[in-house]
């Protein structure tokens, strides 16, 4: 169908439409109108990138001098081509609908096997890639350097976009990566003497250029052509690499002394952590390193490794590593930690000393993004708390708002499990994990559920370690057994391949109609990849609340920056980020609304507000004060009779008017009226 | 004594058949027995006949050997030499068991096919028993027309009837019992055996190797369950136990699975992220934990291991699966052709993720099964116009009691507080509003006279008669008209189906078939007329069966005197 959007025609490839993606589009458009960034939280399976495309696309065409590019960034590789798909439906209509041939260039990066195409890159309508070709400096640099300011940039399914700003910059270096570094320094210095005796001439080319400065570099990000890299300061751009470093043998030197002083900080008994300062202070004091010529590290390694002409960068990736960190500890005074631990917690006895260069602060690694780009938009089903996302990334949106799905009958059906038919709370919680009468309440509930619930069910548990420990207390209680009556069972293991091979299986099972169960855990891989439709899940059940491990340095000290720096308690980001895990998982099982599947939640605490009000809307309006805090027993009953009014057919006619709609149903007055209320402006 | 030139393979004496003493004999073709001192068997079943044997349980009484013949009769020996009789029972037993699967063999497929059809189908079973063994029609010529019949749809039932799979808990099912004294007691049925060997062939394989001449039964599976193999440390497993092979089969056996990858290329996790982080980067580094202490251990032996169990166990149901295609595609083609396409993709697998977006000529590299799941992902049904598969919405009168379930009946009839002040004011209302209409009340006489009218043999009661039926005629006598319009109406069938007559076989069947109908009107319809006139019940319950077969004689007749006519 064809639809007006506030004045701008677009072209939307099916015959139907949700209210909700009409709501979206406009939303969107009003992002676009504003030059500005947004913050957009649509529930999965509400068809949410056909409508990102379609009305970019529109919005391409309608202004092409006013949007030229549109970057669309997902996360795994699946999801991106299902973009790729989609995109080439709506092409398919386009060109059916108009009669002309599709002019649109768009490209998928979706592995890194093929990364040839850097002049393409530039003259694409549509780029589509991951996270990290725009996120991560390194790649950044080598992908979407050039890429024009008048882009939009979207990140789909951004819920965790935080941890990938924040992984991209974070360095972890073990006594391994510094011996390999060590080679790494003895190739350098052999293949520069072997250069210096053949081909001088180079390296003086080299030096010159040095001299000159990075002022190619300076101009290039002045006069605006490129996406600035945070590991490639502005001070950096405008001043000459520091003469100590400039000729390639002192650099080697210098690195070598490096080299030294890390090696000597790794050999610690006791757990060290201090700020960049501090280090760049007792580095100073130490071994007489200043901090200019630690910021130009990077830059000056990449000069040579391209002036030596090696040909296998990879193997050079641990000295590139240091050059890295000597860079952003000498760069940022702030939002980075340094935490130096001689042996893993967990075994005292064994040295295994890693300096972890731990990053706070993720709008870092966005901030380029941000500033770049006129149009950034943050999307995905589980964005609640809205407001959080601009505060810990650090942007001013334009638009934020929620869209709930709408439904015209309640395919989803959340509850809240507290107790076990005997009385005792339920909870993951730590004083009470190891007890006794909660695992097996939990192992009752599954078992009950299995014997009422068709087909799968997924199940998620906090972490691994706890689900291999219920896992075998089930087992010596005969819980599995038991449950094995009525469904087979599938376990998610560390290893990736036999964790496909379990799900591959279960699939199976689900679709001989045996019928199984996964269990899984969540922040795994499964909770954030694999979507469980229809019968694939028809119930997720999620055991305890997801809580990340809150003993590790690495969190206690980015929790600690984001309360001085941006007023975040430490139990409002811990609760918020358990939240959208469990949010996460329990949404695997809804992808549309011709599907359905339970929701329960085996925690009691899930009950109090501070938990429930961060569960993303479009789930929080179905939890009823009559689901809270409710006995195993209860929860079969309501069950059952959800399963039983949702295995009845549900067709067209049910949806039209209500959740689905034609074009002049769309066009009616009544219903621009009720659209507008589905947006929920943050 | 029918054959003195038998083979006689065991004698067993002091044997009792319904308390008479006796001797048993097994032989090469059959089992008897004879009642001492006489010379001749009074029990004789050929072990064709046999279904299959059955022995009392062991600490009974009585030592009892019984045998289940295939007409469903059964017959028991009781060994009653005090001092032999659990021996002397257990070579009986031990032979027969040789013997037995021999004959099963042998025995008559169609025999067994059609017993297993009369089995099934009581009123065929019951036309059977009408037609056949009163020797209305001979017994060929009543599986003549059925065999031809039902052949074709029930080979085709036979061949998509679903074959039962393996119950995930089989394992379960065999928890031991304490014996009370100090022992352990595995019930294991030939149903679980099965299960293990279907599921996990290494056994089977073991079991072939080493039953029986390295071990005995018991002894194998008495050691399968103190192996470890059985238990969840799986990890500990001796090396003098034949059954750690098994398990190293096993893990291998994962292992090639795990190698051999999936075939969605959705659910491959290895290919998800599309780019993880170089060594080094990253903030919380879970590194290769090489210290796992042994609980972990086996605790990550028991996630393997389910996840073994129930893909054998699925596996072990989908071979059959495809056996069942395979038997399938042998009469139908086309559909084997479907199932070649659905398998081919499989290969290309290997090579996913190779798209470099390009546009269109990267169709050709993605394989076939990615774009199929590809689509399917991302396809909205309710977007699209086009309906879906045509569903059937359930008609209910009471919604509630489907969605709330088999929950106790009195919970239905519950209603609301306020329901009942309503209707209890409502009466009340009515009650206080009542007046007695006296001047349109009908004289005594005349209600008197219409009550008598009303009651049964009354004035106006007379039709209520007929429809009684069911009431007036005894149960047996129902059955048995039952009987007689089923048997009749298979007759009829049979002589209808002969017209037109355009051949000389049905020329001939014809006229065979109106000598059966004679046959049946004589040998069944008359003694049951004759019965009911005896008990004065209404000649009419037959006339209809009469007039039946009247058509059918004034049709043959008719048919005859044309053909008659066209002869001369």
């Amino acid at each position: 169908m064809k639809l007006n959007i506030e004045g701008l025609l677009v072209y939307f490839p099916y015959d139907y439409i949700y209210p909700e993606q009409y709501s979206y589009m406009l939303e969107l458009k009003r992002t676009l109108d504003a030059k500005g960034h947004g913050v957009l939280e649509m529930p999965s399976g509400t068809g949410k990138t056909i409508s990102l495309l379609s009305l970019i696309v529109a919005y391409q065409k309608a202004y092409p001098l006013e949007v030229t590019k549109l970057i669309y960034c997902s996360r795994t590789v699946p999801e991106i081509e299902k973009v790729v798909e989609e995109l080439r439906k709506l092409m398919e209509f386009y060109t059916k609908e108009t009669g002309e041939k599709n002019n649109f260039l768009a490209l998928a990066l979706s592995s890194r096997k093929n990364l040839c195409i850097h002049p393409e890159i530039l003259h694409a309508n549509i780029v589509v890639y991951s996270y990290h070709y725009l996120l991560d400096p390194k790649i950044a640099d080598l992908v979407s350097k050039e890429l024009a300011k008048k882009s939009v940039v979207v990140f789909d399914e951004a819920h965790n976009i935080d941890n990938v700003c924040i992984d991209s910059m974070s360095v972890n270096i073990t006594r391994r990566t510094l011996d390999r570094c060590q080679t790494n320094v003895d190739t350098l210095q052999n293949t520069i003497q072997r250069i210096k005796e053949t081909d001088a001439a180079k390296l003086r080319e080299e030096y010159r250029r040095l001299v000159e400065g990075l002022k190619e570099a300076n101009v290039a990000r002045e006069t605006d052509i490129y996406l600035s890299n945070p590991v490639l300061p502005d001070e950096v751009l405008q001043e000459a690499i520091p003469g100590s470093i400039r000729t390639a043998e002192h650099f080697v030197g210098f690195l070598k002394r490096f080299l030294e002083y890390l090696k000597a900080r790794l050999r610690i008994h006791h757990v060290v952590q201090e700020s960049s300062p501090q280090f760049l202070k007792d580095i100073y004091e130490k071994v007489c390193i200043d901090r200019k010529p630690l910021r130009f590290c990077a830059e000056r390694l990449r000069s040579l490794l391209r002036t030596l002409e090696i040909a296998d960068i990879a193997d050079f990736s641990p000295i590139t590593l240091i050059s890295h960190f000597a860079t952003l500890v000498s760069t940022y005074s702030k939002g980075f930690t340094i935490i130096i631990e001689p042996f893993e917690d967990k075994t005292p006895t064994i040295a295994n000393p890693v300096l972890h260069f731990s990053c706070m602060d993720p709008s870092i690694a966005i901030k380029p993004v941000f500033e770049r780009f006129q149009s950034v938009v943050i999307t995905s089903g589980t964005l609640s708390p809205l407001d959080i996302y601009p505060r810990i990334l650090d942007f001013r949106p334009v638009t934020m708002a929620s869209f709930t799905m709408t439904l015209a009958r309640t395919c989803l059906c959340p509850l809240i499990v507290g107790r076990g038919n005997d009385q005792v709370a339920m909870s993951s919680k730590f004083e009470t994990r190891e007890d006794f009468a909660v695992i097996r309440n939990y192992g009752n509930l599954l078992l009950e559920m299995s014997a009422i619930v068709p087909d799968g069910i997924v199940a998620f548990f906090t972490s691994y370690v706890y689900m291999e420990n219920i896992v075998a207390s089930w087992y010596e209680q005969g819980i599995l057994e038991n449950i094995q009556r009525n469904k087979l069972i599938f376990i998610e293991t560390p290893d990736a391949a036999e964790t496909s091979m379990a799900l591959e299986k279960y699939q199976e099972a689900c679709e001989n109609g045996r019928g199984a169960i996964l269990l899984s855990v969540a922040r795994g891989k499964v909770s954030e990849g694999i979507d469980f439709v229809h019968h694939f899940g028809r119930a997720v059940i999620m055991f305890g609340v997801p809580y990340v491990y809150t003993q590790s340095r690495i969190l206690k000290a980015r929790l600690e920056y984001l309360r001085d720096q941006f007023q975040i308690r430490e139990n409002d980001f811990l609760t918020f980020d358990a939240m959208r895990h469990a949010a996460q998982c329990v949404g695997r099982a809804i992808r549309g609304k011709t599907d359905y599947g339970l929701m329960i939640f085996a925690d009691k605490r899930y009950a109090r507000a501070d938990k429930r009000g961060k569960l993303p809307r479009w789930i929080q309006e179905h939890i009823s004060d009559g689901s809270l805090n409710l006995t195993i027993d209860e929860t079969v009953q309501l069950s059952k009779h959800f399963l039983r009014q949702m295995a009845q057919p549900f067709r067209r006619e049910d949806q039209l008017g209500l959740s689905l709609l034609t074009l002049e149903q769309l066009q009616s007055e009544e219903m621009l009226e009720k659209i507008s209320q589905i947006a929920q402006q943050a | 004594m029918a054959a003195l030139s038998e083979e006689v393979l065991l004698v067993v004496k002091r044997v009792r058949q319904r308390k008479q003493d006796g001797t048993l004999y097994l032989m090469t073709e059959r089992i008897a027995w004879g009642p001492e001192g006489k010379d001749r068997f009074t029990v004789s079943h050929l072990y064709a006949d046999i279904r299959c044997q059955k022995i009392s349980p062991d600490g009974k009484s009585k030592i009892q050997l019984q045998l289940v013949l295939h007409t469903g009769e059964s017959t028991t020996f009781h060994f009653a030499n005090e001092s032999t009789a659990l021996k002397d029972r257990d070579a009986a037993k031990d032979l027969l068991q040789q013997l037995l699967p021999k004959f099963k063999k042998k025995a008559n497929k169609q025999l067994e096919e059609k017993n297993k059809m009369l089995q099934e189908d009581p009123v065929l079973f019951q036309l059977y028993k009408d037609l056949v063994v009163s020797q209305v029609i001979s017994a060929e010529e009543f599986w003549a027309s059925r065999l031809k019949l039902s052949s074709v749809e029930h080979s085709l039932s036979n061949n998509s009837k679903q074959e039962v799979g393996i119950s995930a808990a089989f394992l379960a099912d065999i928890r031991p019992q304490t014996d009370g004294c100090n022992g352990l007691k595995y019930n294991l049925t030939s149903d679980i055996i099965e299960s293990i060997f279907k599921t996990y062939p290494a056994v089977k394989q073991k079991y072939a190797e080493n039953v029986p001449h390295n071990l005995t039964e018991k002894e194998f599976w008495t050691r399968f369950f103190q192996s470890h193999y059985f238990h969840r440390d799986r990890i500990n497993t001796g090396q003098q136990d034949i059954f750690s092979e098994c398990a190293k089969q096993d893990e291998k056996g994962l292992k090639s699975m795990v190698v051999q990858g999936v075939k969605n290329p959705m659910v491959d996790l290895l290919s998800l992220e599309d780019k993880t982080l170089d060594e080094g980067y990253g903030s919380l580094t879970v590194g290769p934990n090489s210290s796992k202490t042994v609980k972990e251990n086996s605790n990550s032996a028991i996630i393997k291991r389910f996840n073994h169990h129930s893909a054998m166990v699925l596996a072990a149901g989908l071979r059959k699966v495809i056996l069942v295609y395979w038997k399938f595609n042998k009469f139908y083609p086309e559909l084997n052709l479907l199932f070649m396409n659905r398998d081919a993709p499989s290969d290309q697998a290997s090579e996913t993720s190779s798209t470099d977006g390009n546009s269109r000529d990267s169709d050709f590299f993605q394989p076939p099964i990615k774009k199929v799941k590809l689509q399917e992902a991302i396809e909205y049904e309710d977007l699209q116009n086009g309906s879906g598969p045509k569903t059937i919405a359930l008609n209910l009168k009471k919604s509630d009691r489907y969605s709330h379930g088999p929950v106790p009946l009195q919970s239905h009839h519950y209603s609301t507080s306020q329901d009942i002040i309503n209707s209890v004011s409502c009466i009340q209302e009515e009650i206080s509003c009542y007046k007695p209409c006296l001047t349109r009340v009908m004289p005594s006489s005349a209600a008197s006279s219409a009550i008598t009218a009303l009651s049964p043999g009354g004035l106006l009661m007379q039709a209520g008669t007929q429809q009684a039926v069911s009431q007036l005629v005894p149960t047996d006598v129902q059955s048995e008209l039952k009987h007689l319009y089923t048997a009749a109406g298979e007759l009829l069938r049979h002589f209808w189906s002969c017209f037109p007559v355009n051949t000389p076989f049905l020329e001939e069947k014809v006229v065979k078939m109106r000598s059966n109908l004679e046959r049946f009107q004589s040998t069944k319809l008359r003694p049951f007329q004759e019965k009911i006139q005896r008990e004065y019940l209404s000649t009419n319950l037959t006339s209809h069966l009469d007039e039946m077969i009247q058509a059918a004689y004034n049709k043959f007749h008719a048919w005859q005197t044309r053909r008659m006519a066209r002869k001369t």
